[in-house]
Parts: structure tokens; C-alpha cells; sequence
């Protein structure tokens, strides 16, 4: 027993481990299963209530795959032969010529769009800097420069891509660079192929924006207030609260589409007339009913957090605000010509990140199309380093700019990509020739970031689809049943086989191969990874080839058993001499898995993990914990153990 | 319970015959993948794909008809599990969904009252090619990899053996294939991914029975140094005979549930590695242990540990 204290120590923390990991999971159904439950109001305040419970098991669960729960896989590429074309100086008859040679012979071969163009300038004896670069520029030169935009320009689709996704508000996308020019996006639970089409490929949009004077924003939110408390500013809001039908948690919550907030807001109104009522009459507050007296006078701006830098929103409250402000009945009292936007990424002044929610002039100033190059430096001036960046505008575009900052001097311009503002810059005075450098950037990242945006005005990142799967909600069911179902009955009729084979020997590889499936599902939930078909086929397979430690060992026990050695001898002896062969043969194994998992894709790597995963599980589970099952009973209750 | 009590089979006097059986059997898979050819899936041919379930039972050949006057050139039509349920496939590759929307029409118009689209798959030929070349730079490596690792575990005497067995399999299984396509109803052997994995997968597996059997022959080396090789050899597959036995059965329960309950997605994978599990434990005997045994007697080898 002491021998085996340690061992069992080790096992028992590896259970208990495996069951933290894997209770999120198990918490994510209750939540689930709840919430379809209940009718739509009492849903609503049961999000409420575990708001932040829901939320840290959804993140923690282990996932299903787009296989399993339905959605859309996109791989896309950026279009080389697009960007070319964008990029250069003159477009002759010559580069037309060029370029169309290129895309028919760039169908068929393995060579590289850009190779396949600079040999086509080298047949003809053309270089490369007549349309691109400086003109000095040897063809080679050129080259590096192409390479290094055609990766900028997979930066920029990356962006661009994200930050319309950020305002999609769809849940757990995951988008993702893969090798050098490709993006890999995956949208689960969404089938409406067009719209996603759509977000992807439609041309980026890039505006300066004036920001509206703060008063107009200090007045806009006092009158959506207003609306929201039914104190219509044209006393229309009895007929207005019953129109707003947007749902609050939405956007947060996959299984919210039923859900209709609706009472509950109309509740909350109604609520809030009566207790105006009887605030005039009380004028002693204690500080925590003056924050809920303000909190139901304002329900909006309760919702802000003020600063004298502006207004600004938790992560949380920023779906709620997004669809208060596109309540028809609130966007009557934000005038024509404003709007509001959210800050593209969020900032952090505290320990939780904000997003600024900014009120924008709806016309832009200007538009992206004359920025004719942006670029992120270190500035060394007057205060030391600095990240800054630094643009250039067209000829037409810099006279624009300098009538716009000399306007404007000490005011805010948004730089504002597909409706988020990643910047609002101080014009510090008017900029004549059109090189403006906006500094002000926490480090260098962010101006980077900065720099990809004002390059999406200028050049945008043409992508195409060249690989799209769908997989519709039903199918995913089936999928999960048949999966679960032929997963459980291999798994029963392998434990019964083992079980009758080898008795003893059987059952404690049983407990062996249960525990196995237990801390795969775990370490695959730890590590944020998702369960699909062939994740299932994997597991299975682990199963089936788990077992293959404990048969070595039982055959190697009844084998030197049979030699004539006590029982005790015969384990030892067994353990230690199908040892190097479960070494072997399970290191060959993992070797082909670690290839698979290279080389394949998608569901294909997810079956590799899982059979990695179980792999090495299963030498922890048939060298040591059955060793320890034996021993203990061994020491305990001699009889039981016999090997058939 | 025991199958094998004291196992004594020459197995190494039959070789032989098995080097014809397996002779014959790659020679037919290779004629078989000649001739029939291998059906590939859409991952590996591109194109355009909608997974199709109707609200009744329908036949291939209704489908065939109703989807001729589509133009869309040369249309493959595969049931997908049962026969309400049919893959509609197309090497076109039109701009955006314009293909796939094309056949969901033309099945609505013949199907009032709804289909319902379970999968909709787009795969552009280039990355067709792609995971064409993936899948055989990953079963090559893998092949070297195992190469490199029984060469420097064992001695590469073993290594060539091993690795010959793991050719033999491949092929073996890849003819199978090629022989059973279209021969089960309801069977979709198409190549794609999941074959790719399930080929790797068996490499994986076929090598393991072979490690075993190759491991208890070292073990034996050691402990009968004046032991002639060939009986050595028999001895040590007598002994290990029981756990391939065994092993086999737990993994192809595995499979065959995979097989007959798993969803389509997975059955063609499991009916390769059903397959595969026979060819991987015959191998290591017969191609495997067979040849090290020839090779060694060829060269007058003496092998020592």
C-alpha cells in the first residue's frame, strides 16, 4: 500500500482534475436545458441571474464541431492577380496581357501567382519597375516588395474581416491565418451563406469622420432616456414602448433567438413611472437608492460610463446598448445627421476593457480612395520614442485634408473602417501636402494595426472563396446520435469482451479504458479544443487500441503465471516485460498521428488529436493505474485476482 | 477463458504460399485500381456538392432524370446513408452559390413540398490538388518516419521488412477499395479526407502488430543466442499470436460499430480500417517477419541484439 501511495496520489489528482476540467461542460447543458425550458420572460431573468455562471461555462465547455452542431467553414485566399492589378502605376494593354497569361496559367500550375508574373516579365524582356515600385528598382527588388504586400494584404483581409465580424455580433466565430495567404473562418450555427458572403467580400469602407459637438451627444442620450422612460419628447411613447421588440441577450446567447424581451422591458417602464413618483415625494436617498433612482431615470445612460474623455461601455453592456440604439423608436430622436459608433477595439483604463461609444457627423469628410500609403514608425521626437503612424494622400485627396484640418484645428477626426473607429486623432493644425502623422499610440502593435486599416482605404485586400462547407443543423444532430451511439456500443461490447477474457485482468483494464475516454474528453476541453465525427472515431479507436497495453500486459502475466511464478511475481515480472513493447509500438503510433495532424485539415486533425491525446493517456492508464488496482487488491482481497 | 493454449504453428514453412496468396492479392488490387480506378470525393476533385434530404423516399434514377435538364454538365447523384437521403455533385464551380443554388432549385421544382439541405459543400480544384499532394507527402513521411524508427529500435534488417509489409498493406487495402466500390449498397468509398486518416491510421496500426511481434523476437534473440532464426521466429509469433489476436478483435468491435451505426461520415473510414486490421496483423507474420527471416538467410546474416 505505501509502495503504491504515490501512485495513487497521482491518479486520484488526475480524476479530480479531469472532472474540473470537464465541469463546464456539464454546466453549459443545465444552463442550456434551462433556458429552453423556460418561457421567454423567465429566461430572460435567468440570464440575468447567472449571467456571469453561463457565460464562464460556454467559454469552458468543450466544443462541438461545425460537424456536429451545424455551421459554415470558409477558406479564403487573397486574390494575387486582383491585387497586382490594384497596384499598379499604369495599366497598359502589356499588363492586361500579362496578367490574364498569369491567371490562366496560375489555374493549373503549383507555382506561385507571383513567380509565374515575374517569369512572364522576363520572357518578354519588361521589367518590373515600369509598373510597380521605384523606377530604379531592380526586377528583383520589385519582387520583394510584391511578396511583401500580397502578405500585408492577408493582414489587411484579416482585419477587415475581423472587425466586421466584431460587429456581426456572431457568437464564437473563429478566424484564423493559415500558411501565408490564406484565412480560415468558422462560423458555427450560421447557414445563411449569402450573408457571410457578403461580410467577407464586400469592398472595405474607409471614412474620416468629425465627431458631433458634445453637446449634441450629452443631448442625444438624454433623449433616448427619455424615449426609454416613455416620456417622449413628442409624447408618442405609450404607442413607441410596445413597438421595441429587439431582444436583449441575443446577440450573447446562441439559443436566444425565442427569446423576446418584450415584458420585460415594458415591466421595467411601467415600474419606472411609479417610482419617479414617489422620488419627488422622498427626498431622503441613501447613496444606493440615489444610484437606482438614476439608474431608472436614465436607463440608458446608466448603462455609460462617463468620462471627460467621453462615453464608454463594458464588453457586457455593449450588445444592450447596440440594441437599444436600433430601436426604431429611439433612432427617431438621434438626429439625421449623426450616428453613433463603437471604438473598434476595446480600451483598457482599468482592469476590465471599454469600448468608447463615439457620435460621428453621418457624412464623411473623406473617404479612404486617396490614401496613397500609411506607415507605422518610432518616432524620435522631442519626448523620446513613440509609436506614431504616418500617411500619405493623392494630390486631390491632400488639398481635401487641408481645408478639413484647417477647419477643424482642436477637433477629433474618426478614422472610422466599415463603421468601428479605430482611431480619433486631435487635428493640432492645418496639414498642407497632405503627410500627416497621427501619434498618441500606446505601443507599436497598435499603430501597426492602425496602419493595416488606413492601408484598406488605399488598397483593398481582394479575397476569394476556394473551399466553403456547410453543414445544416439537422445533419449535425444525426451526426451527434449516430457518433454517440455507435461510440457507446463499441465502447460496452469491448468492456464485456474484456471482462470475460481476462476476469480480473479484464475488469481492471475496464476501469483502465473508462478513465481513459474520461481524461481525453478532459485535456481535449482544457485546451480549448473541439469534439467532431472523426474526434469521436478517434476516441473509439483509442478505445479499441488502449486495450492493446492491457492485453500485452495480461498475456505477459499469464504467460510467466504459466512459468510456474507466484502471483506477485508474475505481475511484476509482466509489467516490466511488455513494457518495451508498448513503448514501441505506441511511439510508431503516435508518430503516424503526429504526420496526420500536420498534413490534414479541419476534422481530419481533430480525429489526429483525439488519437494522440488517448495514446499517451493510455500509457498513463495501462502502465500505472491498473498496476495500482492489482497490487490493491492483491494486498486486500488475494482471491479476486486471477487472470483467466 | 483462452483461445490459443500453447500455440505451436510452423507459420515460417508456410511462407511461401503466402508470399503468392499476398502476391496475387496485390496484383488483383493493382489491376482493380487500374481498370475500375478509385472513386475520389470532393475533396480531392473540386467542385460543387449539395447534400440533399427529400420527404420521401426517392430513386437514383428519378434524381438522375430531374436533374438532367439542369445543365450542368456531367451530374454525379450517391445516396448518403439511406434512400431519402442523396449527394448531388457537380465538378462545375460557378461564382459564389450560383451552382448550388442552381441544383437546390431544380429540386424544389420536381419536390414541392420542401427538400431539406443537410450539406452544401464548394471545394476549388486548386485545393483539390493540394490536399491530393498532402495526403501523399503524408503517408510517405509516415513510411519514413516508421522506416527510421524500427532501423534504429530494432536493426534495419527489420526496418525493410517492416516497411515492405506496410507497402503491402496500403496497397492491399487500396485495391480492396477499389474492388468494393459501388459493389455494397449504401457503401460510399470514395477517397477523401477521412480516407486519407483512416490510411494513415492503419499504417499506424499495421506497424503496431508488427513492433509487437518484432519485440518478442529481440526479446528471444537474447535469451536463445544459439537458437536457429527460423524457429526463433515462430516461436516468438506462437507467443505473441494470442494478443494480436485479441487486440484485432477489441479494435475491429470498435470499427464495425463505427461501421454500422457511425454516421456517413465515417463509414468509409472504418470499413478501410476493418480491412486494414486483418491486412496489418497478416502482414506482420507473413510479409514482415517472412522477409527479415529470407533476407537474413539470403545474406547469411547472424543477427544479434
Amino acid at each position: 500500500m505505501k509502495k503504491n501511495l504515490f501512485r495513487i496520489i497521482l491518479i486520484v489528482s488526475f480524476i479530480l482534475f479531469s472532472v474540473y476540467l470537464l465541469l463546464p461542460t456539464l454546466w453549459d447543458a443545465r444552463h442550456q436545458k434551462a433556458l429552453h425550458g423556460l418561457s421567454p420572460a423567465d429566461s430572460v431573468k435567468y440570464y440575468d441571474e447567472n449571467e456571469s455562471s453561463i457565460r464562464n461555462a460556454r467559454e469552458k465547455r468543450l466544443k462541438l464541431g461545425l460537424d456536429l452542431q451545424g455551421g459554415m467553414y470558409v477558406t479564403m485566399e487573397v486574390d494575387v492577380i486582383q491585387l497586382l492589378d490594384k497596384m499598379a502605376k499604369n495599366k497598359d494593354e502589356a499588363l492586361r496581357e500579362i496578367l490574364e497569361e498569369t491567371r490562366v496559367e496560375a489555374m493549373t500550375s503549383d507555382a506561385s501567382v507571383l513567380d509565374i508574373f515575374s517569369r512572364k516579365f522576363n520572357e518578354r524582356g519588361i521589367r518590373l519597375s515600369r509598373y510597380y515600385g521605384d523606377i530604379r528598382d531592380s526586377n528583383a527588388d520589385v519582387m520583394s516588395k510584391l511578396r511583401d504586400e500580397s502578405e500585408k494584404a492577408v493582414e489587411r483581409a484579416l482585419e477587415i474581416i475581423r472587425n466586421r465580424i466584431d460587429q456581426y455580433g456572431v457568437a464564437e466565430v473563429s478566424i484564423a491565418r493559415s500558411g501565408s495567404r490564406r484565412i480560415i473562418l468558422e462560423l458555427p450555427g450560421v447557414s445563411d451563406e449569402r450573408e457571410v458572403r457578403s461580410l467577407i467580400q464586400e469592398t472595405a469602407q474607409l471614412e474620416f469622420k468629425l465627431l458631433a459637438d458634445e453637446n449634441v451627444q450629452y443631448k442625444t442620450i438624454e433623449n433616448i432616456d427619455k424615449v426609454l422612460r416613455g416620456v417622449s419628447i413628442e409624447d408618442e411613447a405609450d404607442t413607441l414602448v410596445a413597438e421595441g421588440d429587439t431582444s436583449v441577450v441575443a446577440p450573447l446567447l446562441a439559443t436566444a433567438d425565442t427569446i423576446d424581451t418584450d415584458e420585460a422591458i415594458a415591466a421595467d417602464i411601467i415600474d419606472d413611472d411609479t417610482m419617479s413618483a414617489d422620488a419627488l415625494t422622498d427626498t431622503r436617498l441613501s447613496p444606493e437608492e440615489e444610484m437606482e433612482k438614476f439608474r431608472k431615470e436614465n436607463p440608458f445612460m446608466s448603462l455609460l460610463i462617463m468620462t471627460e474623455f467621453g462615453y464608454f461601455a463594458t464588453e457586457d453592456q455593449r450588445p444592450r446598448i447596440s440594441n437599444i440604439l436600433d430601436r426604431p423608436d429611439v433612432k427617431k430622436v438621434i438626429p439625421d445627421d449623426v450616428q453613433f459608433a463603437w471604438s473598434a477595439k476595446p480600451r483598457t483604463f482599468t482592469d476590465t476593457p471599454v469600448y468608447e461609444l463615439y457620435l460621428l457627423k453621418a457624412k464623411p469628410e473623406l473617404t479612404g480612395e486617396v490614401i496613397t500609403n500609411a506607415q507605422a514608425q518610432i518616432d524620435q521626437g522631442g519626448l523620446g520614442t513613440s509609436a506614431v503612424v504616418t500617411m500619405q494622400m493623392d494630390a486631390a485627396g491632400s488639398r481635401e485634408w487641408a481645408r478639413i484640418t484647417g477647419a477643424n484645428v482642436n477637433k477629433q477626426i474618426a478614422i472610422v473602417l466599415d463603421n468601428a473607429v479605430f482611431s480619433a486623432p486631435n487635428v493640432r493644425q492645418k496639414i498642407i501636402g497632405g503627410n500627416s502623422q497621427i501619434d498618441g499610440m500606446a505601443n507599436m502593435d497598435e499603430a501597426r494595426l492602425l496602419e493595416i486599416v488606413l492601408k484598406a482605404g488605399a488598397l483593398p485586400a481582394p479575397v476569394e472563396i476556394i473551399e466553403e462547407r456547410t453543414v445544416g443543423p439537422s445533419l449535425g444532430e444525426d451526426s451527434i446520435v449516430k457518433g454517440v451511439n455507435s461510440f457507446a456500443i463499441g465502447l460496452v461490447l469491448i468492456l464485456i469482451f474484456m471482462l470475460m477474457y481476462y476476469q480480473f485482468g479484464g475488469f481492471s483494464a475496464d476501469i483502465a479504458v473508462t478513465f481513459n475516454v474520461l481524461f481525453v474528453l478532459a485535456i481535449l476541453a482544457g485546451f480549448r479544443g473541439t469534439l467532431t465525427l472523426p474526434g469521436i472515431a478517434g476516441i473509439l479507436l483509442t478505445v479499441g487500441m488502449a486495450v492493446d497495453a492491457n492485453v500485452l500486459i495480461n498475456e505477459r502475466i499469464r504467460e510467466e503465471f504459466a512459468l510456474g511464478k507466484t502471483v506477485r511475481a508474475a505481475i511484476d515480472s509482466g509489467y516490466s516485460r511488455a513494457f518495451p513493447a508498448i513503448i514501441d509500438s505506441n511511439l510508431t503510433t503516435l508518430i503516424t498521428c503526429l504526420i496526420l495532424y500536420q498534413f490534414g485539415s479541419g476534422p481530419v486533425q481533430g480525429f489526429a488529436l483525439t488519437l494522440m491525446i488517448g495514446i499517451i493517456c493510455s500509457l498513463f492508464t495501462a502502465i500505472i493505474m491498473t498496476r495500482v488496482i492489482m497490487e490493491t487488491t492483491l494486498e486486500s482481497a488475494p482471491k479476486l485476482v486471477r487472470f483467466g | 477463458m483462452r483461445i490459443f493454449k500453447n500455440l505451436n504453428i510452423d507459420f515460417m514453412s508456410m511462407r511461401r504460399l503466402f508470399y503468392v496468396v499476398s502476391a496475387i492479392i496485390v496484383v488483383g488490387g493493382i489491376a482493380s485500381i487500374t481498370f475500375k480506378g478509385i472513386e475520389f470525393g470532393l475533396d480531392f476533385k473540386g467542385g460543387t456538392e449539395v447534400v440533399v434530404r427529400f420527404p420521401r423516399v426517392v430513386e437514383i434514377g428519378e434524381l438522375r432524370d430531374i436533374m438532367r435538364g439542369a445543365d450542368l454538365g456531367s451530374i454525379e447523384i450517391k445516396t448518403f446513408g439511406s434512400n431519402r437521403d442523396y449527394i448531388v455533385r457537380t465538378e462545375q464551380k460557378g461564382v459564389g452559390t450560383t451552382i448550388s443554388d442552381k441544383i437546390k432549385e431544380t429540386l424544389e421544382q420536381s419536390f414541392p413540398m420542401g427538400i431539406e439541405v443537410l450539406q452544401e459543400n464548394r471545394v476549388e480544384a486548386k485545393i483539390g490538388a493540394e490536399i491530393r499532394r498532402d495526403a501523399v507527402i503524408a503517408i510517405f513521411i509516415a513510411l519514413i518516419g516508421i522506416l527510421v524508427y524500427i532501423g534504429f529500435r530494432f536493426k534495419l534488417i527489420f526496418a525493410v521488412g517492416a516497411v515492405i509489409a506496410l507497402f503491402h498493406d496500403v496497397i492491399l487495402t487500396f485495391g480492396l477499395i477499389s474492388f468494393f466500390t459501388g459493389i455494397i449498397p449504401g457503401l460510399n468509398l470514395e477517397f477523401g479526407q477521412a480516407m486519407v486518416a483512416a490510411f494513415l491510421t492503419l499504417v499506424g496500426y499495421s506497424i503496431n502488430d508488427t513492433v509487437i511481434v518484432f519485440d518478442r523476437i529481440r526479446e528471444n534473440l537474447k535469451l536463445f543466442k544459439s537458437s536457429a532464426f527460423e524457429p526463433l521466429i515462430n516461436k516468438s509469433i506462437n507467443t505473441t499470436m494470442s494478443r494480436t489476436i485479441l487486440t484485432s478483435t477489441t479494435t475491429m468491435i470498435a470499427m464495425l460499430s463505427l461501421l454500422f451505426l457511425g454516421g456517413e461520415a465515417t463509414r468509409g473510414f472504418a470499413f478501410a480500417m476493418a480491412i486494414g486490421i486483418i491486412t496489418g496483423s497478416y502482414s506482420s507474420i507473413f510479409v514482415a517477419s517472412a522477409l527479415t527471416l529470407d533476407w537474413a538467410k539470403a545474406r547469411n546474416i547472424k543477427i544479434t541484439f
